[in-house]
């Protein structure tokens, strides 16, 4: 099940994300709607499933052959 | 001297968000429109226009009103009398704010999703687990 950590500091207020379960750039989807709230990060970082392909983008690839 | 300072380098994105983090952090007083003017109470302060106004003495802001300024960007930037940052909410009043908004920041976030939230405190931190 994909799961999204929130750490926030309450001495700073700073808060930190960190997507997992999700592979491939559908993690990217979960960090816009974030940065839509709060702004561009100050320190951006992709984990290792970033460039796992996700179960859905054959599907994408299939499209555009098409 | 007692003079308003502008924060530019904390912002606040969603003006639902932020009142609603302010609520959470104990300002029951919020006036919210357009150009609204922030009190003048020493002659040092600048006139300010804001579009939220935390009225002065509301938690601890003796000097003046605290304002939210929106800028261009559509974000807003607070703004607090020199002398105010350490009284409002006893020099915490940034910290608990940003620390309000983010977590209002998961709920939504949270929403969006349609997952379900699971949240501890450990050693001065909050963790939230977003499970969807």
């Amino acid at each position: 099940m994909p799961e999204v950590n929130f750490t926030i500091d309450i001495q700073t207020g700073e808060m930190e994300m960190k997507v997992e379960g999700i592979k491939g750039s559908q993690c990217a989807d979960v960090a816009k709607i974030v940065t839509e709230l709060i702004g561009i990060p100050e320190r951006e970082e992709n984990t290792s499933e970033y460039y796992e392909r996700s179960n859905v983008r054959p599907q994408i690839h299939n499209k555009k052959k098409v | 001297m007692s003079k308003y300072l502008t924060f530019t380098d904390v912002v606040f994105k969603d003006r639902d968000l932020l009142v609603t983090a302010l609520e959470d952090i104990g300002c029951s007083q919020i006036r919210q429109g357009e150009n609204l003017e922030m009190g003048s109470y020493y002659s040092e302060q600048s006139k300010q226009k804001v579009a939220i106004v935390i009225p002065r003495n509301s938690i601890g802001n003796r000097y003046g009103d605290i304002g939210f300024e929106r800028a261009e960007s559509g974000d807003y930037i607070p703004i607090i009398d020199d002398f105010d940052r350490s009284r409002a909410l006893n020099g915490r009043f940034i910290t608990q704010l940003r620390t309000a908004y983010n977590e209002r920041v998961v709920k939504r976030v949270a929403a969006r999703l349609c997952g379900t939230i699971h949240r501890t405190v450990e050693g001065g931190v909050v963790k939230i687990k977003v499970r969807y």
